[in-house]
Formats: C-alpha cells, sequence, structure tokens
C-alpha cells in the first residue's frame, strides 16, 4: 500500500471504524461510552451537513429533530409498550416526517430568515417537551427501558454499542453515495442559485423537502439510539446549546463535505468530554470554535487536508469565497422598493 | 373586566420593554441587515455590569446605568468587529453563526463570572416593591418605571436619529451605503457604532429589566426570542414597527396567559415569529410591496 493511498480519506475512515469496531475488546465502560457518543453525534453532523452544508438551508432544528427523534422512541416505548426494535424506526421516521413539514417554511424563506423561524420552532418543540407533562413529564425527564437484544447473546452495553456501529457505517456510506449522486449535485445547486437550478429542470420543493426529511431522518436516529444508550433523556439535552454543538461540527470538519462532518464530529465529541465538567468553558470554547472558523477558514479542516494530503480525494461542494447572501451590496445600491435581478423572481 | 383592564396594564409594561430589545435589533438589522443573534446576551451582559456596579460596588444608580450601558456598546463593537466585519465576505449565513458563536462566548464567561453564585442573582428594585393602585387595577411600580424609561429610550433614540450628525449618519447608511461612501461617509465605522448603538439599546433594556426579570446567564435569549417577534411583527426595519410590535406582544402575552393557560404565555412568541415570517413577511409597519425575504 502506497502512502498516497496510506493517507486518503478513505483509508481515514476504515482506520476510524475499524477503530470503533475493535474498540469494546480492551475499553472501559465510559470509553465505550464515549465511542458510542461519537458515533451518534457522526450521525447528526452527517444530517446537518447534508441540509446547510449542502442544500445551503441554514436551519436551527437539528437539535430539536434529534430530541423529536429520542422522544418519539422513547415515549412510544414507555406509554404503549411497545418493543425498541419497533419503536426506533417509527421514532427516527416520525422526527422525518415533522422535519420535512419545515420545507414549507424554507420554500418562502431564505438565509436569515428561515434560520429564525427554524430557531423559534425549535424553542416551540422545547416548550412542548417541557410542558406537554401528561406525555412527555416534563423538565425533569424519564427513563427509558433498554433495548431487548435477548435474541442476540451479546451484553446490553455491547449490544448498543454494535447497533450504533452499524447504523452509522450505514447513514456514511450512504451520505457518500447520495452525494455524489444527481441529488448531492442537485442540492449543492439549490445552494449556490435557486434560480439557476429551477432552470435546469431541479423542482425547489422536492429537493428542499427532500433534504430536509434526509437530514431529519438523520436526526431522528440519532435521537433513537440516544434515548436507548443513556436509559434517560430530559428536554435541556435538546436545547440550543445542543444545535450549537452539531453547527461547531460541521463548521469545523467542513460544510458541504461528507468526511469533513466525521471529521469534525470526532474530534469535537473528543473535546466536549474533556470539558464535561465545565459547562461555561464548554460554551466558551465551542462559541470560540464558530466564530474562529468563521473568521479564518469558513470551510473548515478539509481545507487544510486537501490541500497537504495528496491521497485525500473527495469532490468537496466548498461554497465559493462570496456566499449566496452576497447579493446584499447590489441590493444596496438599487433604488428603494427595487431588488436585485437575483430576489425578485 | 377588572381582569381585563389589569392584563391590560401588565401587557402594556411589559409590551414597552419587548419594544426596547426589539429596538436594538431593528436598528442593527435596519443598516447591515444582519440579525445580531448576540443580542439577548447583550442585554444580560448590561444587566450584569450594572449589578457588578450597583451591587457588588456600591456605586449609586444612575452613575452604575450609565457605566453598563457603556460596557455594553463596547461589547458591541467588539461583537461588529469580530462577528461582521471579518466575516461579512464570506456572506451574510456566515455572520448569522458568527454572531450565535459570540453569543455564547458571551453567555459562557457570564456563567464563569457570575454563575457561580446560586445562579440567580436577584437585583434589587429602585423604587419601593410596593404595588401602586390606580382606580382598580395594580401596577408593580418597577414596571411604571420600565415603561417611562422604555418610553425615555424611544424619545431619545428619535431625537438621536433625527437631530445628531451620528444619527443622520447612520440612517443614511442604512439606506443607501454606496452614495454615503460617496458623500465621504465611512461606513465601516458607521456599521460598528450602529453594533454599538444596538447594544447600547439592549444594556440599557437589561439593566432596567433585571429587578423584574432576575439575572442569570441564560436569560438572554429568551428575551432575544420575545424581541425578535417584535420585530418580525413590526416589519424587522421600522422603529414604529417595533414599538407596536412590542407592544401587541406584550398584550397577546397577557390575555394568552390570562384567558386560556399560564403556560401559553411563552410559546406566543415563537408562534408569531414563525407565522409573522410566512404569512406576513414585510411585518405591519414594514415596506410595502416588496418581499424582503
Amino acid at each position: 500500500m502506497s502512502l498516497r493511498a496510506l493517507v486518503s480519506n478513505r483509508s481515514f475512515l476504515v482506520f476510524l471504524f475499524g477503530g470503533l469496531f475493535v474498540l469494546p475488546a480492551f475499553a472501559n465502560q465510559y470509553t465505550l461510552f464515549v465511542g458510542n457518543l461519537m458515533m451518534l453525534y457522526i450521525i447528526l453532523a452527517l444530517g446537518l451537513n447534508i441540509l446547510v452544508g449542502f442544500a445551503g438551508q441554514l436551519a436551527f432544528a437539528n437539535a430539536a429533530i434529534y430530541g423529536i427523534g429520542a422522544y418519539g422512541t422513547a415515549l412510544l416505548q414507555v406509554h404503549l409498550g411497545w418493543s425498541f426494535w419497533f419503536a426506533a424506526p417509527v421514532g427516527a421516521v416520525l422526527a422525518m416526517v415533522i422535519g420535512t413539514l419545515l420545507a414549507f417554511p424554507a420554500l418562502r424563506l431564505s438565509g436569515i430568515f428561515l434560520a429564525l423561524a427554524t430557531l423559534a420552532f425549535a424553542q416551540a418543540t422545547q416548550w412542548v417537551l417541557l410542558h406537554w407533562q401528561p406525555v412527555t413529564f416534563g423538565a425533569g425527564g424519564f427513563r427509558v427501558p433498554p433495548p431487548d437484544f435477548g435474541w442476540i447473546p451479546i451484553k446490553q452495553d455491547y449490544g448498543i454499542y454494535f447497533l450504533s456501529w452499524g447504523v452509522t457505517v450505514v447513514l456514511l456510506l450512504f451520505a457518500w453515495r447520495i452525494m455524489r449522486s444527481r441529488i448531492g449535485r442537485a442540492f449543492v445547486a439549490v445552494r449556490d442559485g435557486e434560480i439557476a437550478a429551477q432552470s435546469l429542470g431541479i423542482d425547489l420543493l422536492t429537493y428542499k423537502a427532500m433534504a430536509f426529511a434526509l437530514s431529519s431522518f438523520y436526526a431522528g436516529a440519532a435521537g433513537a439510539l440516544y434515548a436507548s444508550l443513556l436509559g434517560f433523556i430530559s428536554p435541556e439535552t435538546f436545547d440550543l446549546f445542543q444545535m450549537i454543538i452539531h453547527k461547531a461540527m460541521i463548521v469545523v470538519g467542513g460544510l458541504g463535505s461528507v468526511i469533513g462532518s466525521v471529521l469534525g464530529a470526532s474530534l469535537l465529541v473528543y473535546l466536549m468530554e474533556v470539558l464535561r465538567e465545565f459547562k461555561s468553558t464548554q460554551e466558551i470554547v465551542f462559541g470560540a470554535l464558530l466564530v474562529g472558523f468563521m473568521v479564518f477558514q469558513p470551510n473548515g479542516l478539509v481545507v487544510f487536508l486537501k490541500r497537504w494530503l495528496p491521497g485525500w480525494e473527495e469532490p468537496v461542494h466548498l461554497a465559493g469565497p462570496e456566499g449566496k447572501d452576497s447579493a446584499r451590496s447590489a441590493g444596496k445600491d438599487a433604488a428603494p422598493g427595487e431588488q436585485p435581478a437575483a430576489e425578485r423572481a | 373586566m377588572l381582569m381585563f383592564s389589569y392584563l391590560m396594564a401588565t401587557g402594556i409594561t411589559t409590551g414597552a420593554f419587548y419594544a426596547l430589545v426589539a429596538l436594538g435589533i431593528v436598528i442593527v438589522y435596519k443598516s447591515t441587515e444582519v440579525v445580531n443573534l448576540a443580542h439577548g446576551e447583550l442585554f444580560m451582559v448590561g444587566g450584569m455590569l450594572a449589578y457588578t456596579c450597583y451591587v457588588m460596588f456600591g456605586i449609586p444608580y444612575l452613575p452604575s446605568l450609565l457605566l453598563a450601558v457603556a460596557g455594553a456598546f463596547v461589547v458591541g463593537i467588539i461583537t461588529e468587529r469580530v462577528a461582521y466585519r471579518s466575516v461579512l465576505k464570506h456572506g451574510l449565513a456566515s455572520v448569522l453563526v458568527a454572531t450565535i458563536g459570540v453569543s455564547f462566548i458571551l453567555k459562557g464567561i457570564a456563567r464563569h463570572i457570575w454563575g457561580g453564585k446560586g445562579d440567580y442573582l436577584t437585583f434589587p428594585p429602585i423604587v419601593s416593591p410596593e404595588p401602586l393602585q390606580f382606580g382598580n387595577i395594580m401596577i408593580m411600580s418597577q414596571q411604571l418605571v420600565v415603561l417611562l424609561a422604555a418610553i425615555v429610550v424611544m424619545v431619545g433614540l428619535g431625537i438621536f436619529f433625527k437631530r445628531t450628525r451620528a444619527g443622520k449618519w447612520m440612517q443614511a447608511t442604512a439606506s443607501n451605503p454606496k452614495a454615503a461612501t460617496l458623500c465621504g461617509l465611512r461606513i465601516d465605522r458607521i456599521y460598528m457604532y450602529t453594533f454599538g448603538v444596538g447594544a447600547a439599546v439592549a444594556g440599557a433594556a437589561g439593566v432596567l429589566m433585571s429587578p423584574l426579570t432576575l439575572l442569570y446567564p441564560d436569560v438572554g435569549f429568551v428575551l432575544f426570542i420575545k424581541g425578535m417577534a417584535a420585530a418580525v411583527l413590526g416589519g424587522l426595519t421600522s422603529i414604529p414597527g417595533a414599538v407596536l410590535g412590542g407592544l401587541l406582544l406584550g398584550l397577546a402575552e397577557q390575555l394568552a396567559a390570562g384567558y386560556l393557560h399560564s403556560s401559553i404565555q411563552d410559546v406566543v412568541a415563537f408562534l408569531i415569529i414563525m407565522l409573522a415570517l410566512i404569512f406576513l413577511p414585510t411585518g405591519l409597519l414594514g415596506p410595502r410591496g416588496l418581499r424582503k425575504i
């Protein structure tokens, strides 16, 4: 194996997931938990990157969708007595359906306004989780029954770990393939110019809905796994700070890059665990990462990897130096009441 | 009827306060087309600074207020430097992400400095805590102070924009940056002061409101959402719109809490943001006939 192949993105993924696969052999329970958490965040970052990085929809609802997936799965088990194996897919699909509905405001809103609307949606979800007490048990949270691994001879901890591993690998490969297909390219086209995309025959409603659906299915799946990993969920896990963590992951890794999501998620989960005791330091560090990367390298670490590692081949769909909202100065030049051509249609 | 008049009175006073938060958002949005997502944290920083001066160092109230407003102004300018000027070249969406990063940095710093002391800081009321009786309506006197102060700040801002040179520069920059540059205005600097003024308004609101809301590092975001709802309802670019939006939001919240259920109060703001953005994108007093979203 040549050096070039050794330092490629593929071998990075092979090493990472190979390492995660053999981790249970020599890890204690805490390390196992962190490894599991890392895989969940990889799923979350992949989902958010599909929506924000590829399709260019600046939404702030990922943490809320994650929460809907987790609550959906857990509540179906608690209230209806469903088994985990039925509840988890249904919870993920529920998250996907609710997330897809967000595509309808996204058709009319863009940029800042979509961000505000989804922020309000996320807060409203928090409110429902907190106040719909007969169903969601309110602010205190509740215990989730552990999934039943009785039908395979495996210990509980390892069961959920390998389940997460399998789901993560499948979802990663799926994202990898689909982002290189017509669908992924259509997302990038929508991000770079809606009018141009439409004129190429890309139906905005279909593709925006698809981006929201994919992204929220990923978040919902991660939520379903999270509920049974921890065995306990409460609304504050899915607050705005959670959203910032997801956002920081894709910004650090690389917007519009599948591997970037994996990279950012694995690095930041580690950072998060180091700082677990200090909420204020966590907030400062994650905030500073967001600001720092936005100022100095808005396309994330993959840019450096692509530059310095010759074997790193990924068709990264970076945003240009001018973001899509840079029509701003053009808009200001126009007479009052007149919008630049790109926004008028 | 008694309940209705009570709700109206409370609605107007809280509404005046939301209007104050919304004003800061509108001032910044009008000239830079960016919603500063750290606005709520600037509010919190204002309150915290006033608490430090007034309660911890025993400085009299009025100097404390001025110091807190000045502090918020400085933090606002730093925000502009860090999260707006150096990020703008990557697009407005990046600016938005950067400002939310700043909001978490401020929140973390506040938790570091002021968070350890029981987490909820109580700011002593400036006037006697006894409620006042008007006819048969009871009003907390602190609410009246907030109402009066909000009116003072709004009138002050009106005078600032109409009469002073700095205010006119800001308006010129907001309506046409290129023409403003041609007239010799340094618009970079004006953007900076705009962020500063927006932050100062947030800081003033923070000081005035802290006896009623208590102070804790997370207070900012809740109030940012309410201010945002008021601003969106008013059209985001209109200062009278922000005032009107704030009052309507305050009334809607109180009426919902009084006649439906007290927990509904918190969700009104989210609903207003979502519905107003989708169905009334230019707001009540925003620009007519053009779609800016």
